[in-house]
């Protein structure tokens, strides 16, 4: 059963074996492991419930209804735009549906500097084949690549670096290219149309609307509370108190911290909003004699992976196709006025592909402002801005490779490069401060992370925190390190194994 | 955000004179002040900006969008500042209070005289001054100016390309739907 602001007129008292906060991957993938094994599930989302008849594939309806802050959510200041879904489905509902395994290097690095245990490649490998076989992973036939997507393969196999067609969880794709505003298929098998429904079917029942505020975790059973919004003004309409013995905090990587923060619980590490990653991203665009039109076909079927950890460091980039919307085109072209007008008159021509750095050294935090929401920052080290300059010239080797007449980089100052041989040159006097490039983060993670040692990790291997028995963290803020690949495979595979464990062990988590 | 370089906007602000003076003196100015426009054509059901704030982000949009190529949609046509105030007028509490000291900030002649030694309110410029101010704000060594300016270069180009009628000037033609749409 789903109950919406609309639906919700007098405060609600409700009790669960398991209250989920979040209703995305993490959440929606442990309320059907859950509710399936026979636990009474609540799950309350923040965000509307809206289902393919409502997505009318315009950005201003999605932004509105399906982004956090309209798609607007920034660091504090507003040098890093940071996309997340909110809605019910979370991010799911919105993303490019590429599907990648964890890395092999990246678990081995939970493992061996964190304490991680169970989630080896080995150990993960049947959550992993479970996850895309229910959300039917499959690669892209050569055929169904679009032109913005072709530039990646034609461009990067041209100059020798390693190309291909990355995993997407799709069904029956007509390739209407609108993934980012909610497919009106349904082709997209996202949390909100394969894991949600499962586990309403098992008897689940989920609050759309419902901001969770607070924790109370004094007692056995577990409080949470928080307010039932209205669906149009997202004011609050009336509250809602939810008592369950085991509670899992599935609200991003953004959202998880503030509740904790705000609740005080789990952070006797001090770790809670902390080691945030981003997987930096920024973007080259090529201007083409052909119509690329980069709103058209599959947003996001190839990339280039050459570049990832290239040196053994753990760090490095590489480079993806991006969808082109006029508004997202339109806020990330550089410069203003008629210079920008003109641009925005070749959208048709433009190709864009991101270049996105699996971090280091980097990282940023999570705090709470005096109006209980979310103050982003980031520090953007050398070695990670050495990574960002790396990829940004590989990608516009790439355009050019691929036919493109004019290459150009989101710096704030247009930055614009006519031949191969003008990059490095042009990169290297360029300016590189806040709000000097335009920079994106559509997978934040880390600010709860996972670990063996209670003193520096907020979660145990389990997604358990800690500090409070029956109190779960199961999202990408879990993740003890960036992870170099897009995140919902990760967060899928580690929350239908925590689920399954915490099926196992409820009676003594719960108890 | 880069080390050794800003550390957090709020923190910067107070660990700097100008900062200091920057933050008291958006809050203690009246949000009209200085304020000598006709308020002929602005709309009369506003729901966050007053009257100048309307103007002040007309007249911005119309040098942040550029100027309208012919079969193009103007500024006025898709009335960006009216998308713009029905948007903030939703906004959260902490996002309505920064827009309205950045636009006072941003136009009044104290802040315009103070960061780039001009005389005149934003509003009341030359075209050709208000796009030498803003790419004053947009490159400025200042990051906080560059800050402010990229909030309302967002604010004004999202207001005008959501809009379905400036589309047809980029050739842009909307996405495929399902019959039944």
């Amino acid at each position: 059963m789903i109950l919406c602001g609309q639906d919700i007129t007098g405060p609600v008292r409700e009790s669960a074996d398991v209250c989920i906060i979040g209703s995305g991957c993490g959440g929606g993938a442990s309320a059907k492991v859950l509710a399936q094994a026979g636990k009474k599930v609540i799950v309350l989302e923040e965000g509307g419930h809206y289902t393919s008849k409502d997505f009318d594939s315009t950005e201003e309806t999605a932004y509105q209804r399906l982004y956090q802050q309209w798609a607007g959510q920034a660091t504090e200041d507003l040098s890093v735009t940071v996309l997340q879904g909110r809605c019910v489905g979370g991010s799911s509902t919105v993303n490019w549906t590429t599907s990648l395994r964890t890395p092999e290097f990246v678990l081995e690095a939970w493992r061996r500097d964190h304490g991680v245990r169970g989630l080896s490649a080995k150990e993960l490998e049947p959550y992993f084949e479970r996850v895309e076989r229910y959300l039917n992973v499959h690669v892209e036939p050569e055929q169904n690549h679009s032109p913005n997507n072709r530039i990646i393969l034609d461009g990067a196999n041209k100059l020798g670096y390693h190309a291909v067609a990355v995993g997407r969880n799709t069904k029956d794709c007509i390739k209407a290219g609108a993934c980012g505003l909610g497919c009106p298929y349904d082709a997209k098998m996202s949390v909100g149309v394969t894991y949600l429904p499962d586990a309403l079917k098992a008897g689940a029942t989920l609050f759309a609307d419902s901001r969770a505020n607070r924790i109370d975790a004094q007692g056995k059973t577990k409080r949470v509370m928080g307010a039932v919004l209205d669906r149009e003004t997202r004011a609050p309409k009336t509250d809602f108190i939810i008592e369950a013995p085991v509670v899992i905090v599935s609200a991003s990587a953004i959202n998880s911290p503030i509740l904790l923060l705000k609740s005080e619980l789990a952070n006797s590490s001090r770790q809670v909003g902390k080691n945030l990653t981003f997987h930096l991203t920024s973007a080259v665009l090529g201007i083409y004699n052909s119509v690329i039109y980069g709103a058209g076909g599959i947003p996001q079927s190839a990339m280039c992976d050459e570049f990832l950890n290239k040196n053994g460091d753990g760090g490095g980039f590489w480079v993806e196709a991006v969808p082109i919307y006029p508004t997202l085109a339109s806020l990330a072209l550089p410069g203003f006025g008629s210079f920008h007008r003109e641009m925005m008159k070749q959208y048709p021509h433009i190709g864009a592909s991101i270049v996105l750095v699996k971090e280091i050294d980097s990282s940023g935090r999570v705090k709470v402002n005096k109006y209980g929401r979310p103050v982003i920052s980031y520090t953007l080290r050398d070695r990670e801005l050495s990574y960002l300059k790396q990829g940004l010239v590989v990608a516009a080797e790439i355009h050019f490779a691929a036919g493109a007449k004019k290459v150009m980089t989101l710096h704030a100052r247009p930055t614009e490069f006519q031949s191969t041989g003008e990059i490095e040159k042009k990169l290297a006097d360029a300016d590189w401060g806040a709000n000097e490039i335009a920079l994106y983060s559509a997978h934040p993670l880390g600010t709860c992370r996972m670990g063996g040692d209670p003193h520096r990790s907020v979660v145990d291997s389990h997604c358990q925190s800690h500090d409070v028995k029956g109190l779960f963290v199961i999202d990408g803020s879990v993740t003890p390190t960036s992870l170099g690949v897009n995140p919902q495979i990760t967060i899928l595979a580690i929350a239908e194994k925590s689920a399954e464990w915490l099926v196992e062990s409820f009676a003594k988590v719960a108890g | 955000m880069y080390e050794n370089q800003v550390g957090s906007r709020r923190k910067f602000l107070k660990q700097t004179v100008l900062g200091a003076a920057f933050l008291t003196v958006a809050r203690i100015f009246p949000r009209d002040f200085l304020f000598a426009q006709s308020v002929e054509g602005i709309p009369s059901d506003l729901r966050y900006f007053s009257a100048q704030e309307y103007l002040i982000l007309q007249a911005l949009a119309e040098r942040i969008i550029g100027p309208t190529a012919q079969g193009g949609s103007s500024v006025e046509e898709i009335d960006v500042a009216q998308r713009a105030d029905q948007f903030l007028a939703n906004a959260d509490a902490e996002i309505q209070d920064q827009f309205h000291q950045l636009l006072t900030v941003f136009n009044a002649p104290f802040f315009t005289f103070l960061f780039d030694l001009r005389f005149s309110s934003f509003i009341n410029m030359a075209p050709e001054d208000k796009d030498s101010y803003l790419e004053d704000w947009m490159t400025s060594n200042l990051a906080l100016r560059r800050t402010g300016f990229q909030a309302l270069k967002r604010l004004c180009l999202s207001m005008f390309y959501t809009d379905s009628r400036s589309w047809k000037e980029i050739g842009y033609e909307g996405m495929f739907l399902p019959e039944d749409r």
